[in-house]
């Protein structure tokens, strides 16, 4: 509008109205194109200031996220551990230690007979460095015999082997890699690089105006296709850019890398380079940088590669699964030597060396170390219990070292034993394959780690797990809760004291009638209490749960450590209450530990990635069941190994081990469940199908053998129970809860704490008129 | 004043008694293991204690449990290394777990309640704490 006016302003003569209009054109156009340029040069500016502060703004704080490590429990080796040479050899095997004729570097053994001579690897623990130690381990009947210094024989007291890794915690883009120092960085691996990637790195400013001009060249004449990008810009699109190829992206790229240079040393960006590039993939693990390709084809430290290997690594660069050396070894080979002859062509290298390195394999180790777990059930249990302390940022990204309780042995057993017992349950009760899961946790019965925990009958398939997700019925295992609130009452109850095994019916008010039965439809009049819980009796149970108050028994299984709170309903006397795996291994544990709550830990302690301890989890314990009462639960558990619903474990185990435990089934065999402990390990079993569908197993038939199977690879101990202050065995006749002597027939001798046991006498019992006629018979016929 | 008197006064008595309750000398007791490595990590936590490298000596105390998890002495080690730490809790639950695995040794038994007794006075529980140094008399 405003132009306009200009223009009928202007209309007096008809020249000068041509000129001003041609002047005022001119003027426009001239000025149009000024304040264009002058714009586009202010928003360049803007731009380039932009992409400086971006730039910086990565760059200086370009601290990479690093993946948390996971480590199994480190092996203590000491003289009288019940270790087997070839189990010595097989953790050795775990820990990528190499056979060699005379073990001399850290890392090397040698098996000759009952002796294995190793050098171990430094290592740093919680409690500071530990060096390399080279020794000879001797074994004799089945233990560690001696440990002896290589040089000198002096005799150690005891050794601590590296942990095996089991996986690492990684970054939301699954990126992993172990960073390096550029001093750390052999200088045959930047030769390589230089050579290879970017001959004048040393001399240009971020871009190559060469190096483009050469590209274009072999483009547009169609030799090959060449990047020309120097190692800076590599950097720049890696760190900054899309994988995009536009041509604006090349703009960003160059401005980038020019800017790069100008703020920071060759030096600088070399070291940030080589912590940044892609080299290959594990799964769903992307291997970065030249740190972790070295120990992932190598298994070395990147300062301990020789030159065909770093010029092998280099040789990745261009296509690290075209080229991959595990893949396709023959065109990583050619590769290889390709990036050889470039190095001795820019004089990196004699002929001399390219001719000795060309002849070489390539050294790759064929099983990479472990990256992602081979148990992502386990792993599932660390990261839930560092969430606690950690926040998931940190975990994935600062590189934190973990320090777990898992027990690589007692691990593979268990998942083994889980899955071929599946198999051979559905196939000896012609089930449908496939329908049965299962899981289940091992645990040390007196300081609480946990060494193994599966949760699926594919323990390598990180789907549900089961043992800390799956929430289910727990039946019966309920009942040692209840025995417990009553034998914690000893003027009231004792294992002696009959319960009443008859009909039941309950009554409430605004719920339905509860009627329970027994497994064996059938009812047994009075029964001791012993007798209850190792037949497992619902009737009588139920009865005593109502006696001593549902309240009461559910205040009880939260002192043992179960921390949901719950409804409470009669129902739940006989475990109608949904409880996850984990849940009832804490539970149990406490049983197991004489009736101390020990929290289940499957962290020992975390360290910083450079070895600074952060945080130990240490061992605590607090009283929730005083030692008597815990002890006469603890019997009558072992009396349902011996007589019970369990004493099937004897085609698993002998019974001098003297295990206690206890089955569990719920309506419908929809699950099956055994709990049970030896005297070092605490197993928790459970076995059903996922849809929830009757999987017609008792916890027998079912869980109880997988814990049998897994107990007995496991080579348990026996359970051996300290008596405690104030406990004394009395004979009873079980069928009037009175007292007995050993030669009455039926009598069983029961633990009682002090003054509680029977006073009154059965027929045959002590100074009973029984008695007295039995001894005179016995004397006449004798 | 008067609740100086209420504080102070069974701080002194618990002292005094606790003072009474003092371990015969050292040289009487047994070997604490049969396993060197055991004895090796109990030696290691002595000197890290003395050192005031608490948490470390507790450390290497797990760690000679882990090997020995039925050795009262070591859970009694334990208890007495949350005492010095201040973490009477702790303290006490670790003597009395001790306690269920000392079976027939009555010294252990005696230490460990001596141990209690402290731990409690520690928390504030004097009558608690009597209760328990007259317990470790009665051993």
């Amino acid at each position: 509008m405003k132009f306009s006016k200009i223009f009928r302003t202007g209309r007096k003569s008809r020249r000068r109205k041509t000129a001003k209009k041609k002047f005022w054109q001119r003027l426009t156009k001239r000025r149009l194109l000024v304040v264009t340029i002058l714009a586009v040069l202010l928003l360049s500016a803007l731009y380039v200031v932009y992409l400086d502060f971006t730039v910086r703004a990565r760059f200086e704080g370009r601290r990479f996220a690093l993946p948390a490590r996971v480590y199994a429990r480190p092996l203590e080796l000491y003289q009288g551990l019940r270790l087997e040479p070839a189990e010595l050899v097989a953790e050795l095997g775990l820990l990528g230690y190499r056979k060699a004729s005379a073990p001399r570097e850290p890392g090397s053994y040698r098996w000759q007979n009952r002796a294995v001579e190793l050098v171990t690897r430094p290592f740093t623990f919680g409690d500071g460095p530990q060096e390399s130690v080279a020794l000879r381990v001797t074994f004799a009947d089945g233990r560690v015999a001696g440990l002896q210094r290589l040089q000198g024989g002096a005799s150690l007291d005891l050794l601590r082997l590296d942990p095996a890794l089991i996986g690492g915690i990684y970054p939301g883009n699954n990126e992993d890699r172990v960073l390096v120092r550029l001093e750390e960085v052999p200088q045959r691996l930047v030769d390589a690089l230089i050579a290879v990637e970017d001959v004048r790195f040393y001399s240009h400013r971020g871009i190559d105006p060469r190096g483009i001009a050469r590209a274009l060249v072999m483009t547009v004449s169609g030799k090959s296709v060449q990047g020309g990008s120097t190692l800076t810009q590599q950097l720049v699109k890696n760190f900054f850019l899309s994988a995009e190829r536009t041509v604006s992206r090349k703009l960003n790229e160059m401005i980038m890398a020019l800017l790069l240079e100008a703020h920071y040393s060759k030096d600088e960006i070399l070291e940030t380079y080589l912590n940044e590039v892609y080299l290959g993939q594990d799964g769903n693990r992307a291997i970065h940088g030249f740190g972790l390709a070295s120990s992932f084809f190598f298994d070395k430290p990147l300062m301990q590669i020789d030159l065909a290997e770093a010029a092998l690594l280099v040789g990745m660069l261009k296509g690290p699964t075209y080229y991959s050396p595990r893949r396709h070894p023959q065109r990583a080979l050619e590769r290889r030597n390709l990036v050889l002859s470039e190095m001795a062509e820019s004089g990196f290298i004699s002929e001399q060396q390219l001719l000795a390195a060309r002849t070489l394999p390539l050294g790759v180790v064929e099983r990479p170390p472990r990256g992602t777990s081979p148990h992502p059930a386990f792993l599932s249990l660390v990261h839930r219990q560092l969430r606690r302390d950690y926040r998931e940022k940190d975990l994935r990204s600062e590189g934190l070292q973990i320090f777990t309780t898992l027990d690589p042995w007692v691990q593979q057993a268990a998942e083994k034993v889980l899955s071929r017992q599946l198999q051979r349950l559905e196939q000896g009760r012609g089930l449908e394959s496939d329908s049965l899961q299962g899981a289940l946790l091992i645990s040390d019965t007196q300081n609480a780690e946990v060494q193994a925990v599966v949760g699926g009958r594919y323990p390598r398939f990180e789907g549900f797990n089961r043992a800390l997700d799956a929430q289910r019925p727990i039946g019966s295992l309920i009942k040692p809760v209840v025995f417990l609130t009553a034998l914690q009452q000893p003027q009231r109850y004792t294992l002696a004291t009959l319960l009443d095994d008859s009909p039941l019916l309950l009554q409430q008010p605004g719920a339905d009638d509860w009627q329970p039965q027994n497994y064996d439809q059938e009812f047994h009049g009075q029964v001791p209490m012993s007798t209850a819980l190792a037949h497992s009796y619902n009737v009588s149970t139920a009865r005593l749960g109502l006696e001593l108050g549902v309240p009461e028994v559910l205040a009880n299984l939260h002192r043992l450590g179960i921390e949901r709170d719950l409804p409470g309903y009669a129902a739940s006397l006989l475990g109608a209450d949904a409880f996850s795996p984990l849940e009832v291994t804490q539970l149990y544990q406490t049983l197991a530990s004489g009736g101390f709550r020990t929290p289940l830990r499957a962290i020992r302690e975390v360290l910083t990635f450079d070895g600074q301890p952060l945080q130990r989890y240490s061992l605590e314990v607090e009283q929730a069941v005083d030692a008597p009462s815990n002890y006469l639960l603890t019997v009558a558990l072992q009396d349902v190994v011996r007589q019970g619903t369990a004493r099937g474990l004897h085609r698993y185990l002998p019974v001098e081990l003297g295990v206690a435990g206890k089955t569990g089934t719920t309506d419908d065999f929809r699950d099956s469940w055994f709990a049970g402990f030896s005297g070092d390990r605490l197993g928790v079993v459970w076995v059903g199908r996922d849809d929830n569908q009757p999987a017609g197993l008792t916890g027998a038939s079912g869980a109880m053998t997988v814990w049998g199977e897994m107990m007995a690879e496991l080579d348990p101990e026996p359970l051996l129970l300290p008596v405690p202050d104030g406990i004394e065995q009395v004979w009873i006749d079980p069928a009037t809860g009175l007292l007995s002597a050993s030669d009455c027939s039926g009598a069983v001798e029961l633990p009682f704490i002090a003054g509680s046991a029977p006073t009154e006498a059965a027929p045959c019992g002590p100074k009973s008129v029984g008695k007295s006629l039995k001894n005179w018979f016995e004397r006449i016929f004798q | 004043m008067t609740l100086v008197l209420r504080r102070i006064v069974p701080l002194v008595v618990m002292l005094i008694l606790a003072g009474c309750a003092v371990m015969p000398p050292a040289a009487t007791r047994p070997a604490a293991s049969q396993n060197s490595a055991v004895v090796a990590l109990l030696d290691k936590a002595h000197r890290q204690s003395a050192a005031g490298e608490l948490e470390q000596a507790g450390a290497n105390l797990e760690r000679a449990l882990r090997i020995e998890p039925r050795n009262a002495l070591l859970w009694q080690e334990l208890a007495r290394l949350r005492l010095d730490q201040g973490l009477y809790r702790q303290a006490e639950n670790l003597a009395m777990k001790s306690n269920g695995l000392a079976m027939g040794d009555r010294t252990l038994r005696a230490e460990n309640w001596r141990i209690i007794g402290q731990a409690r006075s520690g928390q504030g529980d004097f009558s608690g704490a009597q209760a328990a140094f007259q317990r470790a008399e009665r051993e």
